[in-house]
């Protein structure tokens, strides 16, 4: 009897077929806007679906694209998987949400299925510290430095350079008016500095080296630290922003 | 094994510094010594700052070690703290051969998250400057793969080449190696007078000179000795561990993101795709030297097309993407970049992976280099196109 040839399904045909191998409740949501397809499932069925998506005829998940973690804050950590049909010329997108919290975070390893997730995985653990059960190695750190202290890319890892000093250059463009002209800002220590700005703080200071210390040296570095305690909290209040938004 | 004794065992040990492990088997005429050898991180012939561990029988390498993370610069981390016109400014450095291509990738992905239109002429500009940007790579890698093999005349030859074409893109762009040219919504400032004239010229001189890199080099009896049968890897193996690019397209595969998903505009142009047939080395500079070729009669297609208009879109200065996320991804010259974009509305990105074609072909060394001896283990290495700031970001 000649086989069914496999035909490329539309996304809502593979979404029925997924929903069909591993049950409708270990899937989580399914999202397909931006071009993008992302199928969320819960961890115990991941390597489950991902052999599955690899070996049935009419899915042929033959290309392992890459595997990430996001840290979705309160929610814990999630692992997106991108898996390519070279075949069928479909991608898909699994997330799955970590087991154990935001203290030991833990997956199942994908590294059996498909050989790239191997290093993917061992990144993802590098980078945020979750676990993958089954995964053949993942010491050493396969990007950072072996005894580095911490998980960098998880928020509560903050950018050291950045806590203890505050972005140097000009950070926004020029303001125009409704007429297109540049609206001038005086240049305070902190911004890139104008010529004038400069030659007076080396002033200064080459003043103090010789030990100059009268009225006019005082004047200018009195205004000197103003710009400096008002562009820090300018710039306090742009991290804080910052922070905010994350 | 049995009946071979171990005679001499000195310090064990890999890390850089300490000895390497040295064991002696065996009696009489054919002692073997099984050998961890570290080659680099300062090495010649690993591109870059790149480490692998050779287990070695003699000559012969049992296991392979790629140590990588020498150039890690946390991209990823700095991404989350800067806005789009600050990534793509950081995205040059990690594929530094070609970095027009990466910047382009991030520009495409915020642009298909905001779904937003980028004018005509700024998207043929862009894949004229992709695809020039192609070419400067491609040299690149025949000069050096040539030069480990230890023909050492091509590399000149090659940067010559690219000398031409980065002063054609100097003067669009201002740069010779970063370009930050692209901007959310299209390009940043329009080709200068004479550019396309220049760059029609240059598609001439280029096309006049590769026919030496066939005649020299590929067809090099000395080449095919040490390049043939070396190194050969299928492709479903290759598709398994994610290798992408010249890599995978000497295997046989076409996969090849501008004809099966194109952006840009190469749905309305050839796009002629070269294949190779076993996946050994020599396939793999072969289908290099097609490539450029390929680019070559792209750009000339896209000399015919350009279209006139704006080249950027009117935004405000900070954009920011609306939520959710997108996986976007372009054909680098090294292989598949992809760049997924989480947005939460803000100015800086939630998450921005950077899926780089050269972690995936790193990958792969173990299993190109188990069962070689150590002089194929350098014409393996350098086929295997990688650059070390795209595997370790």
């Amino acid at each position: 009897m000649q086989p069914v040839p496999a035909t490329k399904m539309t996304t809502a045909e593979v979404d029925a077929h997924l929903r069909e191998h591993v049950g409708a409740d270990a899937i989580l949501e399914i999202r397909d806007e931006v071009g993008t397809h992302t199928v969320t499932i819960v961890p115990e069925k991941l390597v489950d679906l991902v052999t599955f998506l690899r070996d049935d005829r009419h899915l042929a998940f033959n290309f392992f694209d890459c595997s990430f973690g996001i840290d979705e804050g309160d929610a814990g950590f999630s692992q997106v998987v991108v898996l390519y049909s070279t075949t069928m010329q479909r991608r898909i997108l699994l997330k799955t949400f970590a087991t154990g919290g935001r203290d030991k975070p833990v997956l199942p390893s994908l590294a059996g299925v498909f050989e790239g997730a191997n290093w993917m995985e061992r990144e993802t653990w590098d980078m945020y510290g979750i676990e993958f059960d089954g995964h053949p190695g993942l010491a050493p750190r396969i990007l950072s430095v072996e005894n580095f202290e911490g998980w960098p890319l998880r928020k509560d890892f903050f950018l050291a350079s950045r806590a203890a000093k505050p972005w140097p250059g000009v950070k926004e463009p020029a303001e125009t008016d409704e007429d297109g002209n540049v609206i001038e800002k005086e240049p305070r220590i902190g911004d890139a500095p104008g010529p004038m700005a400069l030659d007076e703080l080396m002033a200064v200071q080459a003043r103090k080296a010789n030990g100059i210390d009268d009225e006019a040296t005082a004047e200018v570095e009195a205004a000197a630290d103003a710009g400096a305690a008002a562009d820090a909290d300018a710039n306090d209040a742009e991290a804080g922003d910052q922070e905010g938004d994350a | 094994m049995s009946d071979l004794e171990t005679r001499e065992v000195i310090h064990p040990g890999t890390a850089p510094g300490e000895d390497i492990a040295i064991e002696v088997r065996g009696d009489g005429d054919f002692a073997t010594a099984d050998m961890s050898l570290s080659i680099g991180p300062a090495h010649p012939a690993t591109h870059g700052v790149l480490r692998i561990v050779l287990d070695m029988d003699g000559e012969k390498v049992i296991d392979a070690r790629p140590v990588i993370g020498y150039m890690h610069r946390g991209f990823e981390k700095l991404a989350e703290y800067r806005d789009y016109r600050q990534i793509m400014a950081l995205t040059n450095r990690h594929d530094w051969l070609s970095g027009f291509n990466n910047e382009l990738g991030v520009a495409l992905s915020v642009e298909q998250l905001m779904e937003f239109e980028v004018p005509e002429r700024a998207q043929w500009i862009r894949m004229l400057m992709a695809e020039w940007g192609r070419i400067l790579n491609h040299l690149m890698f025949v000069g050096s793969y040539a030069i480990e093999l230890g023909a050492i005349t091509p590399m000149f030859y090659a940067f010559r080449e690219r000398e031409d074409i980065q002063f054609l893109m100097e003067s669009a762009t201002g740069g010779r190696l970063h370009f930050t040219y692209n901007q959310v919504g299209g390009v940043k400032i329009d080709l200068p007078k004479g550019f396309m004239k220049r760059s029609v010229d240059l598609s001439t001189l280029i096309r006049s000179r590769m026919q030496d890199y066939f005649d020299l080099v590929l067809g090099n009896e000395i080449f095919h000795a040490r390049t043939k049968g070396i190194g050969a890897l299928d492709t479903a193996t290759a598709l398994r561990y994610g290798v992408t690019g010249p890599t995978l397209h000497a295997t046989g595969c076409p996969e090849d993101s501008r004809v099966t998903e194109p952006y840009l505009k190469y749905g309305e142009i050839d796009v002629h795709v070269p294949v190779g047939e076993n996946g050994d080395s020599y396939d793999r500079f072969s289908v290099l030297l097609h490539r450029i070729m390929a680019s070559l009669d792209i750009i000339d297609q896209i000399h015919d097309h350009m279209p006139a208009g704006p080249v950027n879109s009117k935004l405000p200065k900070i954009v920011k993407a609306p939520e959710g996320h997108v996986y976007t991804r372009i054909e680098n010259p090294l292989g598949q970049l992809g760049y997924f974009l989480q947005s939460d509305n803000g100015r800086t990105p939630w998450r921005f992976k950077m899926r780089t074609p050269s972690f995936s072909n790193v990958a792969i060394i173990p299993h190109l280099l188990r069962g070689t001896l150590v002089p194929d283990a350098v014409a393996v290495l350098g086929s295997v196109f990688f650059v070390v700031g795209d595997v370790d970001r």
